[in-house]
């Protein structure tokens, strides 16, 4: 339950940023690991109480992905750039913004969470931490938040009509960039939620951030691009996967499990669960 | 000199490495990110042939390049199904699922202890642990590798691959089996990895699997990307350039532990400022 909930939290996030503009945003890796650094450093460094500090960072997140947005992405769309080269400047800069965090922070393992580890509340057998019920809930009013948005509110329909169509959505008028900006901004400040969440949970080190987006991408793509409850579905089932391997082999498989179901995901729908087409269609 | 040496050798390996990606990456389009996972496969193979039965480094030579060919054939077979960005996640996975196999698999890999005592190499009686003569010898390989690219460029399936490249249903329609062609590009870029990963594990004498990571195969494709995709001497200059860098920022005065950090987020932004000015002219 905890780990599909920051699943669903990144896969959607992630899908966010993806719908629009059609390119994997692999700096979104980045923005997580700064939403849950940043945290930390306003709390050590400041002394903020841990909601301020959480606010604060998410915020300064929101930014790194917009700024990526400004400075990199939109210029790149200016001189008309394929969308293989979107995905190499955002690896690029997922190393640039990774490499300043370890330069900052350093490379060793950071506690976020400085309350007292408690045992926990009995629900229907199982052990559960108060974190993991924070994680759990804020995870879904987030999702369920997200899609009333996408669904009902002007933005959150052009969002949509941008996904859809971005030439046609130009031409009713919609401003396809203001429109990449927000998505991105909403994206990053979800991103570094489940980044802070994570960090809470477990612990954080400068490159948890790709790991943890991995696995929302994997979730994305078997879920389906574009749709609700595929999403869900992709990150119960990777999520369960996850546990199951950890459970039955050994926690240090649940990588490899991860990447297995993938590739033989791919193997068996090339385009994911909603088979939709990709752009370049092979004869 | 020692560690002049040394760096000329690691330019080497870095040659060899970037020069068998062009051949996918910058020739046939196929981004990989297993490019460090098949150096792995190929350190590995030979590291433990050569410790559990004592063969030699020329013996392990096919061996290693047919089972990392085998791992690439395997591969491609499942990665080539899918295009641009769904192919980079999926070579991604399996960089992912090599490195979580060496890392894990304590009975054949000793996991993340790593592997140590490889011997080093010999020859007729000729030793190559003295490092101008494994210069020597990681050149002799940088030069078979360079003149095999260069010929195979100029022949005709190296024209096939840049005309799939750059459209495939075009070279399709011209009678070019595309599929095969970029299943034989792939195979043959993951086999080609796997002679460097064999020099490094003789060299080094220890490997372990922090050297095989997807941060490695991420700086072996920048390589390729800032050395001009597919062009041999571009590579070559590039992964000059790329060792000796952190080497200059020492000079400059900066710690050795900034150094490294500030090496990937110096390529970082060379990688995002090239994609940035000219991406229509590298990749399209």
């Amino acid at each position: 339950m905890i780990t599909t909930s920051i699943f669903l939290l990144i896969a959607s996030s992630f899908s966010l940023t993806y719908y629009p503009t059609k390119f994997f945003h692999l700096a979104h890796a980045a923005t997580i690991t700064f939403g849950a650094y940043f945290t930390y450093w306003f709390i050590t460094s400041f002394s903020m109480p841990f909601g301020i500090a959480m606010l604060l960072a998410i915020a300064a997140a929101t930014l790194v992905g917009i700024l990526s947005e400004l400075l990199v992405y939109r210029l790149m769309r200016k001189i008309g750039a394929p969308l293989l080269s979107y995905l190499i400047a955002s690896i690029g800069l997922y190393v640039v913004l990774q490499n300043c965090i370890s330069l900052w922070f350093g490379d060793d393992t950071k506690v976020i969470n400085q309350s007292q580890v408690t045992v926990g509340h009995n629900i229907l057998g199982a052990y559960i931490t108060t974190v993991q019920v924070v994680t759990i809930l804020v995870s879904v009013i987030l999702f369920i938040a997200l899609n009333i948005f996408l669904r009902y509110t002007v933005v959150g329909r052009s969002i949509r009509a941008v996904a859809n169509d971005a030439g046609l959505s130009v031409i009713y008028g919609i401003n396809s960039n203001k429109i990449i900006l927000i998505a991105f901004g909403i994206g990053s400040a979800l991103a570094a939620v489940a980044g802070i969440l994570s960090a809470m949970d477990t612990n954080m080190t400068p490159t948890f951030g790709f790991n943890l987006l991995l696995y929302g991408v994997v979730a994305m793509i078997i879920g389906g691009v574009g749709s609700t409850r595929g999403l869900i579905a992709g990150s119960l089932l990777v999520a369960a996967a996850q546990n199951l391997a950890a459970y039955y082999l050994d926690t240090k498989w649940m990588d490899a499990i991860t990447y297995i179901i993938l590739i033989l995901f791919l193997m068996w729908r090339p385009l994911g669960f909603s088979g939709q087409r990709l752009k370049k269609v092979e004869v | 000199m020692e560690y002049t040496l040394h760096l000329a050798i690691l330019i080497c390996f870095y040659t060899m490495l970037s020069q068998g990606l062009s051949l996918a990456a910058g020739k046939t389009g196929l981004i990989s990110l297993a490019h460090a996972g098949f150096y792995g496969i190929g350190a590995y193979t030979t590291a433990l042939l050569s410790l559990n039965f004592g063969l030699s480094f020329w013996v392990n030579l096919p061996i290693a390049l047919a089972l990392s060919g085998a791992i690439a054939l395997l591969v491609s077979l499942i990665a080539l199904r899918t295009v641009e960005d769904y192919f980079i996640i999926c070579t991604l996975g399996i960089q992912v699922i090599i490195f979580s196999l060496m890392n894990n698999w304590m009975h054949l890999t000793s996991g993340p202890l790593g592997i140590p005592g490889i011997p080093q190499i010999s020859l007729f009686g000729i030793n190559f642990g003295d490092k101008i003569r494994f210069l020597l010898l990681s050149t002799f390989f940088v030069v078979f590798i360079w003149l095999l690219l260069r010929n195979l460029y100029n022949s005709a399936f190296g024209k096939i691959l840049t005309a799939l490249s750059e459209d495939e249903i075009y070279t399709q329609s011209l009678g070019r089996n595309v599929y095969r062609s970029k299943t034989i590009a792939f195979t043959m870029s993951a086999m080609l990895a796997a002679i460097p990963g064999m020099l490094y594990a003789h060299y080094i004498s220890y490997i372990d699997p922090t050297s095989f990571t997807v941060n490695e195969s991420i700086f072996i494709l920048s390589i390729v990307i800032i050395g001009g995709m597919g062009r041999l001497w571009g590579s070559f200059m590039a992964a000059t350039f790329m060792i000796i860098l952190p080497e200059i920022l020492r000079f400059l005065g900066m710690p050795e532990s900034v150094a490294a950090n500030m090496r990937q987020i110096i390529y970082g932004i060379i990688l995002v400022v090239l994609m940035m000015i000219n991406s229509r002219k590298q990749l399209s």
